[in-house]
């Protein structure tokens, strides 16, 4: 540990800290009325949202029976989200495809801001602007927001009959069954949270140590976790969904 | 950076220690109301209160540390939940709302009414299958009419052209057959007509043969 700790003293007396620059867990901090808020985080979603809401507005304006380019691309994204919808919770898909959809693409769009727009252009005082989901709180709010989802399913089709499934196939697995409920969120967040949280930081560590060349693999390897974290998480929200609202066997 | 790393991991080690100076550490992980400008000493003597070999450690680097970046890590927390969680979800449910009205519903409709509208067309497509079926039968039955029209035209021809050269035939034979008894009839004249010359003749060549046999 002495010698991690002079390795790591020396490596700030040469500036590396100065260079690389690494803010991990430091937030630029607004007020709002005696609360705290993260407000790169803040900043950097509504980057993405306006960046979603703008291209779909844009795209999705005029559509034709024989579809342009960016019409093409967005068809091709419906349809697979529809088809991820689908494939997850059955046949009564169809209301849901908004939430899954949303999930999947503000994920994604985050993910993929934070790799690849350039947002040390802007300076904070404090923290760094990057991905929305590398903060804890965006991906517990959608995990939070799947749970809320799966519980209004489950209602919304069975009724308090829902409740019936914590003691099938036997109460014995009442405690599990309730468990599930906690680690469900848990796993979603914490997985996303700990991906691109990890993603990032390989990268930056990886650019202070050597910066040419090496760390464009690990960046490419980035951007494709990223797609896979907004995939799983789209999916797996729908496969609660859809779990939730299945028929008793 | 790894300081950063290290020091954001405080409320962490916070749930897992089971050290009884437990309390202390809250202050300083969760800090608003700590002074900004906390010196690297004071900072050391209150981590070194903790005995945990890890927190020591951490808090060696921290007390190597420039005091400004003392001061950032005071701030710097992974797991710091606060109004941001309500305000993305907000943000979410708006962002989904709007997707739904700008993106999924309308090209979703767009879509189905074109998926609909096409099959409509194939299925149109398949109908016409029996009209195509029932043209190609018309056009069979005029090929079929046409033929045997054709079949009895040549029939009618092939009679008339045998009727005719028969009649060639017969005709040509009774030419030659009425050429033959003339040829005939000259022949007989012609044989009769000799038969006579030497009837004439019979005389005098007797007589010849008589006057070379006898010896006179």
């Amino acid at each position: 540990m002495n010698v991690l700790s002079c390795s790591i003293n020396t490596l700030i007396k040469e500036g590396l800290y100065e260079i690389s620059g690494v803010e991990v867990g430091q937030h630029f901090y607004w007020q709002i009325g005696g609360f705290q808020v993260h407000a790169q985080v803040l900043i950097t979603s509504w980057v993405v949202i306006a960046i979603l809401l703008g291209s779909a507005a844009l795209v999705v304006r005029n559509p034709q029976t024989i579809p342009t380019d960016g019409q093409n691309f967005f068809e091709f994204v419906l349809e697979f989200i529809r088809d991820v919808s689908q494939t997850q919770i059955g046949e009564e898909y169809g209301p849901w495809v908004p939430f899954i959809g949303t999930l999947f693409l503000f994920i994604f769009v985050s993910n993929w801001s934070g790799a690849l727009l350039p947002w040390k252009i802007i300076q904070l005082p404090q923290g760094e602007l990057a991905a929305p989901t590398n903060d804890i709180n965006t991906t517990v709010a959608l995990a939070l927001l799947t749970s809320v989802a799966y519980f209004y399913a489950g209602l919304s089709k069975k009724g308090l009959g829902y409740f019936s499934k914590y003691i099938q196939p036997t109460p014995i697995l009442l405690p599990i069954n309730i468990l599930e409920d906690f680690t469900k969120p848990l796993s979603l967040s914490f997985r996303l949270f700990g991906n691109i949280l990890a993603d990032e930081l390989v990268v930056v560590v990886l650019v202070s140590l050597v910066p040419l060349v090496v760390p464009i693999p690990v960046m490419f390897l980035g951007l494709f976790t990223s797609g896979i974290q907004a995939l799983i998480f789209a999916t797996l929200a729908a496969a609660y969904i859809g779990e939730s609202m299945e028929g008793h066997h | 950076m790894a300081n950063s790393i290290m020091a954001s991991s405080k409320p962490l080690i916070f749930l897992s220690s089971n050290q009884p100076s437990r309390v202390q550490i809250p202050k300083l992980a969760k800090l608003p109301q700590i002074p900004k400008s906390i010196s690297s000493s004071e900072l050391r003597t209150k981590a070194l209160s903790l005995s945990s070999a890890t927190v020591k450690s951490l808090a060696l680097i921290a007390a190597f540390a420039p005091p400004s970046m003392a001061e950032a890590m005071e701030k710097a927390q992974l797991f710091d939940f606060n109004l941001t969680l309500p305000i993305i979800v907000v943000e979410f449910l708006f962002l989904m709302f709007a997707l739904d009205k700008l993106y999924y519903s309308p090209l979703g409709n767009f879509m189905d009414q074109r998926d609909s509208a096409i099959k409509e067309k194939l299925a149109s497509v398949k109908d016409t299958s029996t009209e195509v079926k029932a043209l190609d039968e018309q056009a069979a039955a005029v090929m079929r009419a046409a033929r045997a029209e054709i079949a009895a035209a040549l029939n009618k021809m092939k009679k008339e052209t045998q009727v005719e050269v028969e009649e060639k035939l017969a005709e040509g034979r009774k030419k030659v057959e009425a050429e033959l008894q003339e040829a005939l009839l000259s022949l007989e004249k012609q044989k009769e007509e000799t038969i006579k010359a030497l009837d004439s003749q019979i005389a005098a060549l007797s007589e010849d043969i008589v006057k070379k046999v006898l010896p006179s």
